[in-house]
């Protein structure tokens, strides 16, 4: 992607790939980031199997991510977007797992509105928390999906 | 955007405006997902700063909306870009607030490496704030450069 910049002849070629790297860099941060929060807050010591899959996509996202700076060979580029695609599904269903267990806890029901606000209310289980790797794997997409783009 | 997107003439350009628009997209979800989730977690308090990031959603909303349809308007883009300038502000200001008041909740305020990173798995989340940071600049990104 950096070299993509350098390159860049036009206008609309030099301000999509610094786009491009802008939200790589905000993708590769946040990989690296909710990896080292993930740890801190050991969300890998959770009994659920499920628990462990945030981590894993951090691990597999965040060199991917740093990767992608410096080359968009095939291999690479789609590498980074399958993973970004399994880190925007990781988020959605995190955040709907969040949900079911606060409900479960609680012994309420989400198909009530009491139910459904009360189980986003829990405090150490936040739902809209775990869209954080919805929102990377989309920006990472975004910038996949456009890697190779050339008139 | 959508009419740039619909005009564009070349790949690069149709590129450009696409991951504008899914960028953009993300921001109007964010705003009002974060709004929601604040309103859920009792974040209304009696306080004017605590709820300035409900106040802020609103021109965030109306700007961002409006900008997929028309970003040719001068005052637009202006109102557009001194919002998401607010936004990265809200943030900011947030993330350093909410760090100070748990160090005020501990009996005192200090910046010391041990104390400051105790406090910063207070009870107020500090990175949480920044969220409205991140809107911010993906917005001010979404706008720059676009005729």
């Amino acid at each position: 992607m950096i070299q993509r910049l350098m390159r860049a002849q036009t206008d609309d070629e030099r301000t999509l790939a610094f786009l491009q790297n802008l939200f790589l860099i905000i993708a590769a941060f946040g990989f690296v980031f909710y990896g080292v929060e993930h740890w801190v807050i050991d969300h890998q010591t959770l009994t659920h199997w499920t628990a462990l899959i945030p981590g894993w996509v951090s691990i597999a996202g965040a060199p991917l991510a740093l990767a992608m700076f410096f080359s968009t060979r095939r291999w690479l580029t789609y590498a980074f977007v399958a993973v970004m695609a399994v880190s925007f599904l990781t988020g959605l269903t995190g955040a709907l797992l969040h949900l079911v267990f606060n409900a479960s806890d609680l012994g309420v029901s989400l198909f009530s509105i009491s139910g459904f606000l009360e189980s986003m209310q829990v405090p150490y289980r936040p739902v809209l928390a775990g869209l954080a790797h919805t929102h990377v794997g989309a920006v990472g997409l975004a910038v996949g999906l456009t890697a190779w783009v050339k008139d | 955007m959508i009419a740039a997107f619909r005009s564009a003439t070349t790949n690069t350009a149709r590129a450009l405006e696409l991951v504008r628009m899914v960028l953009m997209f993300l921001v109007l979800g964010g705003l009002l997902g974060y709004a929601l989730e604040l309103y859920v977690i009792g974040h209304w308090l009696p306080t004017l700063q605590s709820q300035i990031p409900f106040y802020v959603t609103i021109p965030g909303v109306v700007f961002v909306a409006w900008i997929f349809f028309d970003r040719t308007t001068p005052w637009v883009r202006i109102a557009f870009v001194v919002t998401m300038l607010v936004f990265v502000a809200t943030g900011l200001l947030g993330a350093y607030y909410h760090w100070l008041w748990n160090m005020l909740d501990a009996g005192e305020v200090d910046w010391s490496f041990t104390f400051a990173m105790e406090n910063f798995h207070g009870f107020r989340p500090i990175l949480a704030a920044l969220a409205y940071t991140n809107m911010g600049v993906t917005g001010l990104a979404c706008i720059y450069r676009a005729r």
